[in-house]
């Protein structure tokens, strides 16, 4: 009861912030009916489901200060098991996608145990390599397709056990759903214990080792937290798209994509994350949909994408919130 | 007052009408066809080929083409859609799956799109043929080989193109034709000779399903693969694979590489004068342009199937003059690729005619019951016929073989099918230049 | 022999690793910063030498110290323009802003010369290769890790008999200790970026004799560049060159072990898995790498 007061308790937010939570909460419940065209509604789900990524990336990457670029395996884990299990045994999405976080979680625990002993750039590089050895084994492993891939069968009629529906705008709700569990378990998160402590260890591993805080430990449990967010996007990125390959579950552009977002946006920030998508994603479409097509311009949607990175890493490396901070002290 | 009011307002009513009415009876209707392809990223250059092409297409059935003799060039627009023009919406996939599929559903939803085309991509074929079976819209896949995509069941999905089984079955054939002496320019060949064969290919959706088909044909027809690898594509470094297939000393040595891998095998393995009697290349790499500019006489004796090689204008008409277009357009001749797309919008626009009508419904009997002639088309197929699975079953594949030109470039031969050879086959490989 | 002749290719692929790895790892040394764009200073240093023989005709060896050139004022003007800026921030922020960096260097590349594979044709040894007994070469090949060679001794010999090098040396060592010595540390941040610029363009001057260029190229070897830096240990020179042999032997020897053994499985398709499995094994039985120092 507690945890659950804490996790809706967003008191000690200014209240401009939390004005802004509400103007978007309705403006997120709204969406579906301002008539916005089906690509917008695309784009909002992909932008719901990259807060999602983030929020997860947030706990190790942000909180705790770990350089993590291995996000995607654990896409590609929710959304194997997923799709695997309809595959074979036709086993409903509401049990696959929490076995699906099972299975994330204990690998996450198994992957994170070594891998915690390196520090910097040595953690860094390591989550990308343990990324790229799953992708190389899924892509050459027969038994779960290859580099092949999986399709999943399309239900006549929409069907809320195996998550199959024609509209968009169903699909739009669930992961709105996902997003706010996701928000309030944040919000919870950077309250609770494990959550200062990783502050700590973020600031001055020393100290915080010498208040007897278990250094590995506590990073160990914020990475298979933040795998357990990321393999929930997985298992919906499966029933979403109905076909998954390792290229477009696993692949390195998609780790450093949710480190991307969550860092552009502000790492170590509540809101860092979902204003990071809400950037990047809707400029990747967009930009993509106007741009993609113009013949004689090939590359120019990336290259005001790239810029746009470089700016705000160059300028405020706190990221948008950050901007958005400085602004705001400078008003007062 | 009352009725002079009435007077004027019924004039006036009668003048904008009749201003009016040329407007709005013969306005040109356009039929949209949503076209998904790679446009950016590392595929862009051959998306943007396939686009010019399915342009091209889309202008000889819209504004007629006198020089060509294929009824549609003298449409100018669908005759039986009241000469409503057809209208391609290109969209940029960049090769990611779920792009596409947001992208379709976009077309569908947004644009209101009649029909779909595309992908290009197999993997990016999959999700967006899913999205047009989920909203009951006809898609027509000019370009994709993977012979799953036919084996799912569809109701939405026709393919025109002739699938990856086909091409590999070619091969068979042609080595077989060696051995009964029916290829052009060679006596026949003693099995043994061709006994052992070995296959690199690289280890996506595409390769791997090549090198299993290949497998399956060599036991079919009697062949050995005495050693059968997958790489991957994006490898900084073939040398060990150009290694073990050289090791293994087959006799014909057989790819599925995109255009960097061919390049960089065929480099790798000229560096080791790697001695066998035929390289075969399951198209992609090895039918781009880009692959014989590139690597020049080199290749002189290296195979590739093919669906189209412009050789096939001094046996089929109508592929010359399209060509002939679209080389003044462009300034290329048309391969494989392209010309796969000129026949996807060729077939939509036969389709929309049968079907006299843009409703779903209608299209999709139309598409079932399609039979265009071998004659009209630029492939040298025996024409374009779905089955129920949706694939064109008259579709067939060529084998080329690239041949050095007195000015000491190459250019493709056809020898396979044998009826349609344009050269003698150079056999065996006459080695590194 | 299969195996000798896999050991020797490896060496030859190893030291061209190790070249295309040094910038990274001097670069590390000295400012602690990973640099994702290195594989695009690569890919311009494989475009410099190809339009040169393209354009000029000048012979892709030949051409060679233009790529050295190209890199050196790409290092310049990358860390002048952008990444002193990127300095003030955490680690995470400039890993992305050299992110950035490489999307955009990715895309401009593309924006100018087409996503066109490129290949030379026309050079001294371009297509030639060299019967030593049992075994072949590529003279290419050859000559990239001789060259290799060559380079990395003449910048190990810069680091460590030179004055500028033992400055170098000595902010990779201590930045706080340089600094009161009177070394100014944003100087020997430009030299370090001028040295990694420069050695990855003439490595990808001697890449582009065998392999083709195009805007995505850089990646590929990044990541292997990634792998032999922190295998060796982040800002260790002695640590690249030993893990960029270890790893380009790694990926010729798996798949003749896969061969020898009689398995399809362990095929090539997954010698670099191996060299990323490698890694993350030494690093966790070795938290700093081969030859590593730093924490």
């Amino acid at each position: 009861m507690e945890k659950l007061k804490d996790a809706l308790d967003f008191s000690d937010f200014s209240k401009a912030e939390r004005i802004g939570l509400v103007i978007f909460s309705v403006f997120l419940f709204a969406f579906p009916w301002i008539g916005a065209g089906s690509f917008t509604t695309t784009v909002m789900i992909q932008f719901l489901l990259f807060s999602l990524f983030g929020m997860g990336w947030n706990t190790i990457g942000g909180y705790g200060g770990q350089v993590e670029l291995g996000k995607a395996q654990y896409v590609g884990i929710g959304s194997y098991t997923v799709a695997l299990m309809m595959v074979w045994w036709k086993v409903p999405f509401w049990v696959s996608m929490p076995i699906g976080i099972l299975i994330a979680v204990g690998y996450s625990f198994i992957i994170g145990y070594p891998l915690f002993r390196l520090k910097g750039h040595y953690f860094a590089i390591a989550t990308i390599c343990t990324s790229l050895v799953l992708k190389d084994i899924f892509d050459n492993w027969n038994l779960v397709g290859a580099a092949k891939g999986i399709e999943l069968p399309i239900h006549d009629h929409p069907d809320f056990l195996y998550m199959q529906f024609k509209s968009d705008t169903y699909y739009y709700y669930f992961i709105m759903a996902l997003f706010y569990i996701a928000l309030f378990y944040m919000n919870w998160f950077r309250k609770s214990k494990l959550g200062y402590q990783l502050r700590m260890i973020k600031d001055d591993e020393d100290a915080a080792e010498s208040l007897g805080i278990d250094i590995r430990w506590c990073k160990i449990k914020a990475y298979s937290i933040a795998s357990a967010f990321v393999a929930v996007g997985g298992g919906f990125m499966a029933v979403y798209n109905l076909y998954i390959d390792p290229a477009s579950t696993m692949e390195l552009s998609l780790s450093i994509k949710i480190a991307l977002m969550a860092m552009l946006g502000g790492a170590a920030s509540l809101w860092g994350p979902i204003i990071g998508a809400a950037f990047l994603v809707p400029l990747d479409r967009f930009l993509g949909s106007w741009l993609g097509g113009q013949k004689g311009l090939t590359g120019i949607d990336f290259m005001i994408y790239a810029a746009l990175i470089m700016i705000v890493s160059a300028y405020q490396p706190r990221g948008i919130w950050g901007i958005i901070e400085q602004f705001r002290k400078r008003g007062h | 007052m009352k009725i002079r009011n009435a007077a004027v307002l019924s004039l006036v009513l009668f003048l904008s009408l009749l201003i009016a009415s040329p407007a709005a009876f013969s306005a040109e209707k356009e039929i949209k066809i949503g076209v998904l392809y790679p446009l950016s990223g590392a595929l862009a250059t051959i998306g943007r080929d396939l686009q010019r092409a399915a342009e091209l297409t889309a202008d000889i059935i819209n504004d007629k083409a006198p020089g060509v003799d294929i009824p549609m060039a003298q449409w100018g627009g669908i005759p039986s859609l009241g000469g409503a023009k057809i209208k391609l919406i290109f969209k940029d996939h960049r090769g990611e799956p779920d792009r596409g599929a947001d992208l379709a559903k976009s077309l569908i939803l947004d644009d209101k799109v009649v029909g779909l085309m595309g992908a290009y991509n197999s993997a990016v074929t999959k999700t967006v043929s899913a999205v047009a079976e989920r909203y009951g819209i006809p898609m027509i896949n000019d370009s994709s080989t993977s012979p799953d995509l036919t084996e799912r069941g569809f109701k939405w999905f026709w393919r025109t193109t002739p699938h990856d089984n086909y091409f590999n079955r070619d091969l068979f054939e042609l080595l077989k034709g060696l051995t009964e002496g029916k290829v052009k320019g060679v006596k026949a060949v003693p099995k043994k000779d061709l006994q052992n064969l070995a296959y690199a290919c690289e280890n996506t959706e595409w390769g791997s399903s090549v090198a299993k088909s290949i497998e399956g044909y060599a036991k079919e027809y009697g062949f050995t693969i005495t050693k059968g690898l997958l790489y991957n594509a994006n490898a900084p470094d073939l040398t060990s694979e150009a290694k073990a297939l050289v090791a293994a000393k087959p006799a014909a040595m057989l790819f599925a590489a995109y255009l960097s891998d061919s390049l960089l095998m065929i480099r790798t393995l000229k560096g080791m004068k790697a001695q066998t009697k035929f390289f075969w290349g399951q198209d992609a790499g090895f039918e781009m342009a880009d692959f014989a500019k590139t690597l020049g006489a080199d290749i002189n004796g290296v195979l590739t199937r093919t669906v189209f090689i412009d050789k096939i204008t001094r046996v089929k008409k109508v592929a010359g003059q399209v060509n002939a277009l679209y080389k003044k357009k462009y300034g290329d001749d048309l391969t494989g690729a392209t010309a796969r797309s000129v026949v996807g919008v060729q077939a939509w626009a036969y389709v929309l005619n049968k079907a006299a009508s843009t409703d779903p419904k209608a299209i999709q009997k139309a598409c079932n019951e399609i039979n265009i002639p071998a004659n009209d088309l630029v492939m040298p197929w025996a024409g374009v016929k779905f089955d129920a699975k949706g694939q064109n079953v008259l579709g067939r594949g060529l084998i080329g073989q690239y041949q050095k030109t007195a000015d000491g470039k190459v250019s493709l031969e056809i020898v396979y099918p044998f009826d349609l050879a344009t050269a003698n086959f150079i056999y065996p490989f006459p080695g590194w230049k | 022999m299969l195996i000798a002749d896999a050991l020797l290719q490896g060496i030859l692929m190893g030291l061209l690793f190790a070249l295309v790895s040094l910038g990274l790892t001097v670069i590390f040394g000295v400012m602690d910063i990973v640099n994702f764009a290195h594989g695009e200073f690569l890919m311009l240093g494989m475009y410099s030498v190809y339009w040169a023989n393209l354009f000029f005709h000048i012979d892709p060896l030949i051409a060679l110290p233009v790529s050295a050139v190209v890199g050196v004022l790409l290092g310049l003007a990358s860390y002048y323009c952008f990444i002193k800026y990127l300095l003030r921030g955490p680690a995470i922020a400039q890993l992305f802003g050299t992110f950035g960096l490489m999307l955009f260097l990715q895309y401009f590349a593309m924006f100018l010369f087409s996503a066109d594979y490129r290949m030379i044709d026309k050079g001294l040894l371009v297509g030639k290769s060299l019967s030593v007994g049992p075994f072949i070469f590529d003279w290419t090949k050859l000559a990239a890790g001789i060259l290799s060679l060559i380079a990395f001794a003449v910048v190990y010999y810069f680091l460590h008999k030179t004055k500028t090098g033992k400055a170098l040396q000595a902010t990779s060592l201590n930045k706080e200790a340089a600094s009161y010595m009177g070394i100014r540390t944003d100087r020997m941040n430009a030299i370090a970026w001028a040295i990694g610029g420069g050695t990855v363009g003439m490595a990808g001057g001697l890449l582009v004799n065998f392999y083709y260029a195009y805007p995505m190229v850089g990646i590929l070897f990044v990541m292997i560049a990634f792998a032999c830096v922190a295998l060796g240990g982040f800002g260790s020179i002695k640590g690249v060159f030993f893990a960029g042999l270890l790893v380009g032997i790694l990926e010729m020897i798996f798949p003749v072990f896969g061969h020898l053994i009689g398995s399809d499985f362990l095929g090539p398709h997954f010698k670099f898995t191996v060299v990323y499995l490698a890694y993350f094994i030494i690093v966790v039985v070795r938290p700093q790498g081969l030859f590593g120092w730093k924490n």
